[in-house]
């Protein structure tokens, strides 16, 4: 075994894909498969810089639809597998991250958004939500970070590992063009100095002994025969994912106790929030803050008594209301008024927020 | 409230204003500040106008990449400066090379001051055309103090090292270009 990548703790400023690179060395990470798409290039070019020196591999595939399938298929001999895609190579990866869904297979996927629909820019968006949450075929059986900051980009991407092998569901950290290519500080730092512990991998096929006799079949499927079978399998599905929600969903928020205007948000968009929050206590407006960090499963709980508490709530999102579609299926029943700054595929900044907000108040 | 210093660094493709922020953000962070640098690509990698958006703090973590207004932004051909009009306020120091043509009608009327700088005569006739973008991030430290001299010689050093070590003269070339930068904006401020 090489040393370890990373000794102790670091103070590095870098781009945010070259954060996801030294995660996934940290977290022991064997093989990435990617296919190239901007704005996550970098996570592949780092990667490939880094992982022959600690002997990890890389395979460049030749589409995003096999990428998705061979890192299913890493995951499935009982490696650590990654993969980073946006946009379009997002849609592509659907069908894999589907099967993910359905044969529990604990595959790890870095989302950097840009611009939608279709080719659209390579710039920066929040309009892959839907798709991150509950894309393809199937129920959203997926749990989904979305980050902030180069420090949550690095905390997290290690976090998805251990939660994918630990519970077995597919999971994403869903960034953004903005996230992959600014530079700011972070601290990056080995798991277990900091007493993280990688969740062991083992393989899920090509088991020891005969099935049946000396041990269980593995029983991957992705096909059934008739509704009832199916239906069956579905439900065990959801129960499973609906077990180790209250385990894994997260939030954070800021000054909600008082306020007036509760500000909804997720992702990068949080610290314009923050920043406005800010700058609204300091001119005597009461605003407070809530930001799902799992937008898979979602923190409903957490959010129902202070939405119902708050006189008015404010989403703001770069999509045209992806994210404002889940909080609204949470809040069903609440008569909590409601106003959007929804701008699909545009960085938001706190002045929009603020001056907004003093308009509702 | 920490102070925090919003720049944008505009110009042509190839003009080197994305490594200037580069540079500069990183000897903010070797200086202890917490600094957010993002450049604005998309189809400029083509040959449009390249924008650094650069935010530096001298504590607390920066907040969303982009921002409204500038403190300071530095437009370097005609297209940056009609392209960066829209972060110029009350409070932006507009800073422009005099060397562009035809955009007198387009400078910024309400900006706080607005400062026309040789620099990309000073790189051709005194130093050499090749480091006018580190006359441009002289001129930038020194307007906005957000890395000193020192640290900003250094972080030169950190990047150029390699090159100085097999022509020193390069050093002194780059260091001359850093001093003059900040000469150029001196009178002006």
């Amino acid at each position: 075994m090489a040393d370890k990548p990373i000794q102790g703790e670091k103070r590095m400023f870098m781009t945010g894909n070259e954060v996801c690179a030294y995660a996934a060395l940290a977290a022991n990470v064997d093989v990435m498969y990617g296919y190239p798409i901007t704005p996550q290039n970098e996570i592949m070019h780092y990667w490939t810089r880094l992982a022959p020196k600690h002997n990890r591999t890389f395979l460049q595939t030749e589409d995003e639809i096999s990428a998705g399938f061979t890192t299913c298929g890493g995951v499935m001999s009982g490696k650590r597998c990654f993969t980073a895609t946006a946009g379009p190579g997002n849609t592509l990866m659907q069908e894999a991250m589907s099967m993910a869904e359905m044969m529990r297979i604990p595959a790890v996927f870095i989302i950097q958004q840009r611009g939608g629909p279709s080719t659209a820019t390579v710039i920066y968006s929040q309009q892959e939500v839907t798709m991150t949450c509950f894309g393809a075929n199937g129920e959203g059986l997926r749990v989904v970070y979305s980050t902030s900051s180069h420090q949550e980009l690095f905390d997290y991407t290690i976090k998805s590992f251990n939660v994918a092998w630990k519970y077995r569901f597919p999971t994403f950290v869903l960034g953004d063009g903005y996230q992959a290519k600014m530079r700011e500080s972070v601290t990056i730092y080995d798991p277990e100095a900091r007493g993280i512990q990688m969740v062991d991998t083992y393989p899920l096929v090509g088991l020891p002994g005969m099935p049946g006799v000396d041990r269980d079949p593995a029983h991957l499927r992705n096909t059934y025969n008739t509704e009832e079978e199916l239906y069956e399998v579905v439900k065990d599905l959801v129960d499973a994912y609906e077990k180790m929600a209250p385990e894994i969903v997260e939030h954070s928020t800021m000054e909600c106790d008082d306020a007036d205007v509760v500000i909804l948000c997720h992702g990068i968009v949080s610290r314009a929030a923050i920043e406005a929050v800010r700058n609204l206590r300091a001119a005597g407006v009461k605003a407070g803050f809530f930001r799902p960090i799992t937008l898979r499963p979602f923190a409903k709980d957490a959010l129902r008594p202070i939405a119902e508490k708050a006189k008015k709530l404010l989403i703001v999102e770069s999509s045209q209301g992806q994210f404002a579609k889940i909080v609204t299926d949470a809040l069903y029943g609440l008569t909590t008024p409601m106003e959007t700054i929804f701008k699909p595929g545009l960085g938001i900044t706190s002045d929009e927020i603020v001056n907004k907000v003093k308009a509702m108040i | 409230m920490s102070k925090l210093v919003k720049i944008a660094l505009a110009g042509e493709g190839g003009q080197g204003v994305q490594s200037v922020a580069e540079i500069i953000t990183e000897a903010a962070n070797e200086e202890g500040k917490e600094a957010l640098y993002i450049p604005n690509f998309g189809v400029e990698q083509r040959g449009g106008v390249s924008i650094a958006f650069v935010q530096i703090s001298d504590k607390e973590k920066v907040g969303s990449p982009k921002f409204e207004k500038a403190d300071i932004v530095i437009a370097l051909s005609d297209r940056a400066v009609r392209r960066c009009a829209q972060y110029v306020d009350g409070s932006t120091v507009f800073v422009y090379d005099t060397a562009i043509e035809g955009v007198e009608d387009d400078l910024p009327k309400g900006a706080k001051k607005v400062i026309g700088i040789p620099a990309i005569e000073t790189a051709k006739n005194e130093l050499h055309p090749r480091v006018f973008n580190i006359i441009i991030m002289g001129a930038v430290i020194r307007s906005t103090h957000v890395v000193s001299e020192d640290q900003a010689k250094k972080a030169l050093e950190d990047r150029l090292g390699y090159k100085f070590e097999q022509d020193p003269k390069l050093r002194e070339l780059n260091y001359r270009a850093l001093e003059r930068g900040m000469q150029l904006v001196e009178s002006h401020l």
